[in-house]
């Protein structure tokens, strides 16, 4: 695994802002899934490595607006099954239907949650520790 | 009340004869004619064939235009629930007819078609476009290949959903559709392996998406002595489209000189791709064929010189074989022209 | 290895004041079942309260949001327990004897994020893409404490230790009983195995498991599988609860512990095995998010896969989307060392069946099964009770907007039901 000062964490999921450890670098944005795996795209186009899967997880690009995928701090070389990853990532994104419901603030949470777990399990990172820290800080 | 059948066919089933007269025009007959006697049976009184077309496969090949007006307007005229074609078995221009005529039946007249052949015939190649049923390679197939065609038309004619190809007998469409095999997917599978461990023949369940990949030519040694043309499959057309290149689907490319031209200006090319939004393609050609840097690199000496043409063609949902075609007959004209090297712009 | 399967057929579930096993019928005692729930720490930590419902095949009944299914069986001879590392002491397991009690599954069902997933109907069209609407079903519903909302991690293990230990609970009933019938399964030696059948090809199983993080987790002796790195196992191992689904999303392909227990491959390949094949063993790979994970990962399966000298390996997958990848990569490099593969997997090729099916594909991916095509549209209709809650139908996998409509039916993608998809092959469900 690569060094947290290696990595940048491509985001839109506000609770990993929140949750990662100071070392780590998030790209915070708030902006939409999809916009997420384009960023991603031309950061890979630009020579940026791809650390994570950008379809990870099981909840369908429809369902979830969350997304965090990991690439490198400093962009390297193309890497064309990195790239070949990334463009069908988002071919398969667009075959889903478009959501169209209304989600409550607890399943924004728990989709966020589920995406932030996901990241630290690529990380290495125990997603439960670092979610009683953040608990314990709004004590 | 039986559904209404139009079903065509060529001058060997119609015994008037072989390739020798294979020149007749089409014919409208009442009824049927030769295998349309099997479908009528197959369908005990559900389903009637009304009318037989019959058409020469030299015929068909070589006034395609007129021969596809004439059968729409017959076809039309009988107000027909299904038109059905062939089967064509592995005849190559009459399983080619048959492919041909459904589709313009289908798109034409949105009536509901059929044909069959043998997967090997030409005519397969527009099997994601019409429902082809899959037959022998010979008409010694007909017993077999009249049931099975009868059988999917009239689930047809009924607006009954389709089952999966390999239930229904057509060949395989690219369209997904489930249904219950007789033994569990782990068991299938396992089989499937056992085959493969013994070379005997398998089939796939979900063949890959086929890959052609293009091993790159040698590198360019010296740029600015070099000749480079641009081609697209955005379609970049000079204003009015003048040689009418489908929005979709499209059936032949365009050849456009440029010499002279700096810059595409928005009044004088634009897109006519139909599978993208050509707000900004339509504003700034160039956006999808670089002309004007290329012209700027021509004078900086980067290149040696950009090609007076540009070839260009719409990508979206048109055939692999029709793109194949188009490009290896411009490839030929590039290289006769001593054009070096092309960039091919998609979108 | 050798382990002996003792079938006690179950052929109904009733609530009694005694928890017992008599002519096929189990007769269970709901309160001592809670009662050894609770048991557990974190169970108790975490679990507000239970509760118990039966469904039967053939019933008015859906099952929602089920979170896993499993088989009870009980150890009665050998080695170690079931669910070793986490309800039984670790101990390799798979050899002896042990009972099972088929027919009939414990569900646990009841929601643990606002998206939770997964219905078996008991009848109707849902009926046929589920296996589990075949089974008597013990169902656990279980309702989280106050505060829950900021320890999701631990309420999913709770609800997990207490299916499991429901199943521990129940399996133990049978460990008296007269089987109805058995069945053994014997692995070989590798070197035994070359002696006894020179002339068959030899066969591994490479069993992709689902290994992404919260809600897609799958523990093999306890431990996460993400942590792990490619290894083999005995396949009668898998049939002592070795394998353990911790995975709650996309519940058309996730693999239950009921599926894992039952591991439909190991049970076709075992029919095969010293007929036209040689079943070597099985080779368990992850599918983690990580992509240099993925790299190690399937490099493992291909290097075992050679040394272990396999002429095929059949390579199921877990999941959607981001697994795609791993099963491609371990097919990929697997035929590059000369073995020969067929893989499973399902698709979802849009509503209209038209789009690509898979994330990932490769040419030497030319044998493929598939469990189906998960975006087909399904109206499943109103039935007469639900155990657990409608609330979250809405937002389930493949359902959408209007999904739940006002009549009570529930228009979805199958991918909302339990197994209908399943990428080991459990179903007959296919496409083309």
């Amino acid at each position: 695994m690569e060094s947290p000062l290696k990595i940048c964490v491509i985001t839109n999921n506000p609770l990993v802002v929140s949750g990662l450890p100071k070392q780590y670098l998030v790209d915070y944005a708030d902006i939409t899934y999809r916009q997420i795996l384009v960023k991603v795209r031309d950061l890979v186009y630009a020579g940026y490595r791809l650390y994570t899967h950008p379809l990870s997880g099981s909840v369908k690009p429809n369902e979830t607006p969350y997304k965090s995928v990991v690439v490198s701090r400093k962009p390297e070389k193309m890497e064309v099954a990195e790239a070949a990853i990334i463009s069908a990532s988002i071919e398969t994104f667009d075959k889903f239907r478009p959501g169209k419901r209304e989600l409550t603030a607890q399943i924004q949470k728990d989709f966020q949650l589920v995406d932030y777990a996901l990241l630290c399990g690529a990380l290495g990172l125990d997603a439960a520790a670092g979610l009683s820290i953040i608990a314990n800080q709004k004590l | 009340m039986s559904y209404r059948v139009v079903h065509y066919i060529n001058q060997f089933f119609a015994n008037i004869g072989g390739e020798e007269m294979a020149h007749v025009a089409p014919e409208l007959r009442e009824g049927f004619v030769g295998p349309g006697m099997a479908l009528n049976q197959a369908w005990k009184g559900e389903a009637e064939v009304v009318a037989t077309i019959v058409c020469g496969d030299s015929y068909f090949a070589e006034h395609e235009k007129d021969a596809k007006a004439q059968i729409l307007e017959w076809v039309k005229a009988q107000k027909p629930d299904l038109f059905i074609a062939g089967p064509a078995f592995n005849a190559g221009r009459y399983g080619y007819a048959c492919a041909n005529i459904c589709a313009a039946v289908q798109d034409e007249l949105g009536v509901p078609v059929l044909t069959g052949m043998y997967q090997e015939n030409p005519g397969a190649d527009l099997k994601n476009k019409v429902l082809i049923v899959s037959t022998a390679n010979s008409a010694a197939g007909m017993r077999k290949a009249a049931p099975a065609m009868a059988k999917l038309a009239m689930k047809l004619m009924k607006g009954e959903p389709l089952g999966a190809s390999c239930e229904d007998g057509y060949m395989n469409n690219g369209i997904r559709v489930n249904f219950f095999e007789k033994e569990r997917g782990a068991k299938r599978a396992v089989n499937m392996l056992i085959k493969k461990l013994n070379d005997q023949p398998f089939e796939t369940e979900y063949p890959m998406p086929s890959f052609d990949h293009v091993a790159p030519n040698k590198a360019i040694k010296d740029l600015s002595k070099a000749t480079i043309a641009v081609c697209t499959s955005g379609g970049i057309v000079p204003k009015g489209n003048p040689d009418h290149i489908e929005s979709s689907s499209a059936s032949h490319y365009g050849e456009y000189c440029i010499a002279g031209v700096e810059t595409l200006t928005s009044d004088a090319y634009e897109t006519a791709h139909g599978g993208y939004d050509p707000v900004y393609a339509n504003q700034n050609p160039n956006r999808v064929l670089p002309v004007d840097v290329l012209r700027e690199f021509e004078k900086e000496g980067i290149i040696g010189k950009l090609h007076d043409y540009f070839y260009t063609t719409v990508g979206n949902g048109t055939a692999v074989a029709s793109a194949k075609g188009f490009a290896m007959e411009y490839a030929q004209k590039l290289l006769e022209a001593g054009v070096h090297a092309v960039i091919m712009t998609s979108t | 290895m050798k382990l002996e399967l003792g079938y006690i057929q179950i052929t109904d579930i009733q609530f009694s004041k005694e928890s017992k096993v008599e002519n096929g019928t189990l007769f269970v005692d709901a309160d001592a079942v809670k009662a050894f729930m609770y048991e557990d720490d974190d169970v108790k930590e975490w679990v507000k309260s239970f509760s118990f419902d039966i469904a039967k095949p053939g019933e008015s009944v859906r099952i929602t949001p089920v979170k896993d299914v499993i088989e009870p069986r009980v150890k009665v001879e050998g080695p170690g327990g079931q669910f070793p590392g986490v309800i039984a002491k670790v101990d390799t397991v798979g050899s002896g004897k042990t009972h099972v009690l088929r027919g009939m599954a414990v569900v646990t069902a009841g929601k643990i994020v606002g998206f939770q997933e997964g219905i078996i109907d008991m009848t109707g069209p849902g009926a046929d893409y589920t296996p589990f609407s075949k089974l008597f079903n013990f169902v656990v519903v279980a309702e989280p404490k106050e505060g829950y909302e900021d320890h999701k991690h631990e309420y999913e293990h709770a609800v997990r230790i207490a299916g499991l230990r429901a199943a521990t609970f129940i399996g133990e009933l049978g460990r008296n009983v007269q089987p109805d019938s058995s069945e053994s399964f014997e692995t070989l030696g590798i070197k035994e195995g070359i002696e006894k059948y020179p002339d068959l090809p030899r066969v591994a199983y490479v069993h992709m498991l689902q290994s992404q993080g919260l809600l897609h987790d799958t523990y093999v002796y306890g431990v996460d599988a993400k942590r792990t790195l490619t290894t083999i196992l005995y396949p009668t191992e898998t049939m002592d609860g070795a394998i353990l689904s911790g995975n709650c999303v996309s519940a058309c392909d996730k693999n239950t512990t009921y599926h894992h227990q039952n591991n439909p491959v190991v049970a076709e390949l075992f029919a095969q095995h010293g007929k036209t094949l040689n079943y070597v063993c099985n080779i368990i790979t992850n599918e983690n998010v990580y992509l240099a994970d993925k790299q190690r990962s399937s490099d493992w399966s291909a290097k075992l896969c050679r040394l272990l000298d396999l002429d095929g390996a059949i390579i199921s997958q877990e999941g959607f989307g981001n697994p795609d990848t791993d099963l491609i990569m371990n097919t990929k490099k697997i035929e590059l060392q000369g073995v020969k593969t067929t893989i499973i997997t399902d698709e979802y090729a849009g509503q209209d069946g038209k789009s690509q099916s898979l994330a990932d594909a490769d040419p030497l991916a030319d044998a493929v099964v598939t469990g189906g095509n998960a975006n087909q549209v399904i109206i499943l209709p109103k039935l007469d009770k639900v155990i657990g809650m409608l609330d979250y139908v809405d937002t389930i996998a493949g359902g959408h907007a209007g999904s739940l409509r006002p009549d009570g039916s529930i228009e979805a993608e199958i991918q909302v039901i339990t197994g209908a998809t399943n990428e080991m092959g459990f179903n007959t469900l296919s496409a083309r």
